[in-house]
């Protein structure tokens, strides 16, 4: 705490921020919860239904515990690429001798594009009639049995909607977990050289424990935003065929304004919200406990 | 940790390799890193070269032609169809007005309460930060109808700040904690010297606190730019008349009879839209790769 | 933190409150001045600007026409201007319809669909009474049956005005049908043998915009429109009726046996629509079921060379003993516009009067089929012989229209139904388990939303 601090001084840097916060988010977030205790559709009286939109949810509707499952598969997916990719690419990094920054801009490039341009560009990728980029580059390397058409196969689609999304941000991830590699002490890694380590065991005895609290910080990140994921699903299958890409959001969103059921939105809103917070404590939980041992 | 493995016991395997052989499988062991990052980057740039090459492509060919292959023809056509049609010269404004006013929200406010709550310190900053972590994992979709409501009640609808507000609003707590975690490590010995020297906190913002924040500044700029820039929801949400269209909103003119997109003039416009992003994007490139870095290795 | 906790209560409290006030203002729509059926209000008429809020191609022929009508009003009523709001992709735009009427904020006209949803606007007299006001300006007789009953909720009352109107054919290529050895289908129980002949010829035999939904939606209707009749969905959709009937599970079956024959391209329910009908145009698939809307890419020379003189259409094949006549098929008259009972006056009256008495004019001279009958299309230059012939076949349509479900269905059943029918065609799911599943939906969802 600085010392020279007044009372005064602490709320004139707080109170502009947490104004702006409260009316443009916690605000609405307590409506939505208020709401979620109702029945409503936006045009007709609100009717006060209790507990009766969760018991609903929780024990009544089939898609809502479908959603939930492919919510954690979509997670999984875009966590093993945005997380995965961004370790191995930042560690290629870090052994290349030129050309670091080059590479480094054009990784960042797909979060510019809009999502719609992506979703439509993976729709022609995914595309069997006619084939697409990938069921011929299957047919190339003579797997063509392989071939499906990924966006209607009840199998795959689910991964083929996390795979531009885990795709598109991999880029901010691997900066991030790229500088605290570069942070590394190198005298770390000289002895453990001299000691003999194979650079696998560098990696994992020295240089990850160092990036740990990175690490961790940016899991949060991925797995906040991955159970919040919603435009490239919505674009690409709608959560079709049938509920197979169907995730909480878009389930939500459908509830809201195809259903216009405000109500029981607002309900699959709060359980988002309820789910992200038990993700975070599990991950501060895992991650720092193993620090600790 | 799960990895036990004793770096002592593989010792033997390694040493006895030859220098020379050491070397070779060093020069071997490079060259395969650069082809697969090579491979890597073809993956990520590609799709933007696929953009632009549709962009330029004539309907014919993009409808029956290989949608994968170099165009057969070059035109421009795309192009002027997608000025006609649309506004996107307007859009593009509204989209800078937009992005411009959050992310001058989003960088202040956000310094301010890092300052607030990682420099300065108070009782219950542990609450109010708990309070912003909210905004991080609520899903922004859910405040659309009770914030409209709210909205008309004051007659902010249809304005620049309506979509400003909770674009700002929503990425506040990432602001926040980026900053924060910066401040972090600016050693309190920097603060202390300046109190004794008779700084107030203001001063200590003013001199010490901001300049040290440029680099995070960008960061916070260039991520968020590149969501809000690209926001749909918000804006079709409470933006009606057409001379407040965001370009994601602009984007739609090109959507024909019962859903029929005319997909090449919505590629030409796409590939006008980022241009902007993108040319901020290269030129700002280096301050924000180091500032993102530094944030976030701090984090 | 005691405090903190007990202000946050307060707070909670009070936000509920605040909710709870503007969602009361929002349902009582009709509070303020208007009746819904008032429709000659008294009074000066005082130009100023209105809006209407709408989901149309922004360059395509309602905008154009309504905004070259609007400025020849503005020039004898100076203030008046017509803003014309469109959100062209469907979903967005009822987001934001609903949004609108649920902080009781739309304008003095909007598009919608004879929803259900729509429905529960104009019993809070929400929406003026279309059919006296198309009466009372001596409109009325000048539109099409079809084109009004399209428009019209189940008890027959009016409340939108529709702006085209609309025929829709399956369109087929006469070279590959050759090629295969069929014919036109004579019953829809013919259609899942003729693709099993085109897929043996090595054809896709229908290209089929599955990401849409709707167009797939379309075939479920098809066949209780020809076996049952209309009644068939306005008594499925409240429960009264059930797909397990003979009439339902006679679709289902049909249904299930066009997936079975192969009927669509592989991976048709992530082909969207330009894809859809890049196959039909470009000869690879033998037919396309779309409506008049298309002309300009199927009956103008702007369909590719190759095909063009192939292309033709038949209308929707009966079954034995159906119970709706040949002429009577798909034949909408798109979005309606509804008019909003809280700011209708006198210049939104006058407007009106002016705007629907010269649009079939301005609009039929664009090439499209107007919803009135006193005008006749303007068949453009560049067109094939196929567009003159569709245009007339629009005086030759029964007035009994088969409606799209998923304007009939509450939306939950519609968007369950939707998902199962693309698990039904993959075979996914069979027909027993679609049957159980949809029942159980809309046993659970229609009586509520129809009461």
């Amino acid at each position: 705490m600085l010392p020279n601090r007044s009372r005064l001084s602490v709320l004139i840097f707080l109170v502009p921020p947490l104004l702006l916060y409260a009316v443009a988010v916690l605000l609405p977030i307590l409506q939505s919860l208020f709401l979620s205790f109702f029945q409503w559709d936006g045009v007709t009286d609100m009717q006060f239904v209790g507990l009766g939109n969760y018991i609903y949810m929780l024990t009544g509707d089939t898609v809502f515990w479908t959603a939930f499952l492919n919510t954690l598969g979509y997670l999984v997916i875009c966590l093993i690429l945005q997380l995965g990719g961004a370790l191995l690419v930042a560690s290629l990094l870090t052994m290349l001798r030129r050309g670091r920054e080059l590479v480094k801009t054009l990784y960042l490039l797909p979060a510019v594009i809009s999502t719609v341009a992506i979703a439509f560009l993976f729709q022609r990728i995914y595309s069997l009639e006619p084939a697409g980029l990938l069921n011929r580059g299957l047919e190339l390397i003579g797997l063509g049995g392989l071939q499906t058409a990924w966006l209607s196969d009840v199998g795959t689609v689910l991964a083929a909607v996390s795979v531009p999304e885990g795709w598109r941000f991999t880029g901010l991830y691997m900066l991030i977990i790229y500088a605290a590699l570069l942070a590394v002490p190198q005298e770390l890694e000289e002895a453990a050289k001299l000691d003999g380590a194979s650079w696998w065991q560098t990696f994992w005895r020295i240089k990850f424990p160092h990036i740990r609290p990175v690490w961790i910080t940016t899991t949060i990140i991925a797995t906040t935003y991955a159970l919040r994921g919603f435009d490239i699903p919505y674009l690409l299958t709608n959560g079709g065929p049938g509920q197979a890409s169907e995730l909480l959001t878009t389930y939500m969103y459908k509830t809201a304004f195809t259903s216009t059921d405000y109500g029981y939105a607002s309900t699959i809103a709060v359980f988002v919200v309820i789910e992200c917070l038990v993700a975070v404590g599990l991950i501060l939980l895992l991650l720092r406990r193993k620090a600790d041992a | 940790m799960t990895t036990t493995m004793a770096p002592r016991r593989s010792a033997p395997r390694l040493s006895p390799q030859p220098p020379l052989r050491q070397h070779r499988r060093l020069n071997v062991h490079r060259t395969l890193t650069s082809i697969v990052v090579a491979l890597i980057v073809v993956v990520q740039v590609y799709p933007l070269a696929w953009l632009f090459l549709t962009s330029v492509r004539t309907e014919q060919d993009f409808a029956n032609g290989d949608p994968f292959g170099l165009p057969t023809g070059f035109t421009l056509e795309n192009y002027s169809r997608a000025f006609s049609t649309g506004n996107l010269a307007l859009n593009i404004l509204n989209s800078f007005i937009v992005t411009s006013g959050a992310i001058v929200l989003i960088v202040v406010l956000g310094m301010m309460a890092a300052y607030a709550l990682q420099v300065l310190g108070f009782r219950g900053s542990k609450f109010v930060r708990g309070l912003f972590l909210i905004g991080i994992v609520v899903p922004v979709q859910i405040a659309l109808v009770p914030l409209f409501i709210d909205y008309a009640a004051v007659n902010l609808l249809d304005t620049y700040q309506s979509i400003i507000i909770p674009l700002a609003g929503f990425s506040l707590p990432m602001s926040i904690f980026l900053f924060s975690s910066f401040y972090e490590y600016i050693p309190r010995e920097t603060y202390e010297a300046a109190s004794l020297d008779g700084a107030g906190p203001y001063r200590i913002f003013a001199q010490i606190t901001f300049p040290l924040s440029l680099n995070t500044i960008v960061t916070v700029v260039m991520v968020n730019s590149i969501f809000i820039w690209n926001d749909f929801i918000f804006a079709n949400t409470f933006v009606l008349s057409d001379g407040l269209k965001t370009i994601p909103l602009g984007l739609q003119n090109y959507i024909g009879a019962m859903g029929k997109v005319d997909w090449t003039a919505t590629f030409a416009a796409v590939c006008v839209s980022i241009t902007p992003l993108l040319l901020a994007f290269l030129v700002l490139n280096k301050a924000m790769i180091y500032g993102l870095s530094s944030g976030g290795s701090k984090g | 933190m005691k405090t903190t906790r007990s202000r946050l209560a307060v707070a909670a409290a009070a936000t509920a409150l605040a909710l709870g006030l503007t969602a009361c203002g929002g349902s009582g729509g009709a509070v303020g001045n208007a009746d819904s059926t008032n429709v000659d209000p008294a009074g000066e008429i005082t130009p100023r600007e209105i809006s209407w809020l709408l989901s149309r191609p922004a360059d395509g022929g309602v905008i154009t026409a309504m905004e070259q009508i609007a400025k020849e009003y503005a020039t004898d009523h100076p203030g008046f201007a017509l803003n014309l709001i469109t959100t062209p992709d469907r979903p967005s735009y009822i987001q934001k319809y609903q949004t609108l009427a649920a902080a009781n904020k739309l304008p003095e006209l909007f598009d919608t669909d004879a929803t259900p949803y729509a429905q529960k606007l104009a019993k809070q007299g929400r929406m003026m009474d279309a059919e006296a006001l198309l009466k009372s300006l001596d409109l009325y007789d000048d539109y099409r049956p079809a084109a009004l009953n399209y428009q019209r909720f189940d008890d027959g009352s009016l409340y939108m005005v529709p702006f085209e109107f609309q025929l829709e054919f399956f369109w087929y290529n006469k070279a590959l049908f050759e090629q295969a050895g069929v014919q036109i289908p004579a019953t829809l129980d013919d259609i899942p043998a003729m693709c099993t002949q085109l897929r043996e010829a090595g054809i896709t035999p229908i290209a089929l915009d599955g990401q849409d939904q709707w167009p797939l939606e379309r075939y479920m209707a098809y066949h209780p429109f020809r076996t049952a009749g209309p009644s068939f969905v306005q008594d499925l959709k409240k429960g009264d009726a059930k797909l397990s009937d003979a009439d339902g599970a006679a679709a289902v079956d049909w249904m299930s046996q066009l997936g079975s024959s192969g009927c669509f391209q592989e991976g048709f329910s992530s082909t969207g629509y330009s894809d859809a009908q890049n196959l039909f145009t470009s000869g690879k698939a033998a037919v396309y079921n779309i409506g008049t809307w298309e002309l300009g890419s199927l009956a103008t020379d702007a369909l590719d060379a190759g095909v063009r003189d192939d292309v033709d259409y038949f209308t929707l094949p009966v079954t034995s003993g159906s119970a709706t006549a040949a002429n009577e098929y798909v034949s909408p008259s798109g979005i309606g516009m509804a008019v909003n009972t809280k700011t209708f006056d006198p210049l939104v009256r006058d407007f009106l009067a002016f705007a629907l008495k010269r649009y079939p004019e301005v609009y039929a001279a664009t090439g499209a089929l107007s919803p009135t009958t006193n005008v006749e299309t303007t068949i453009p230059a560049n067109a094939t012989p196929l567009y003159e012939r569709a245009v007339q076949q629009a005086n030759d349509v029964g007035e009994t229209t088969a409606m799209p479900w998923d304007t009939q269905l509450d939306p939950t059943s519609n968007t369950r139904l939707q998902q199962e029918l693309t698990l039904l065609v993959q075979g996914e799911v069979t027909p027993d388990e679609f049957i159980s599943t949809m029942d159980g939906v809309i046993a659970q969802n229609g009586p509520a939303a129809f009461k």
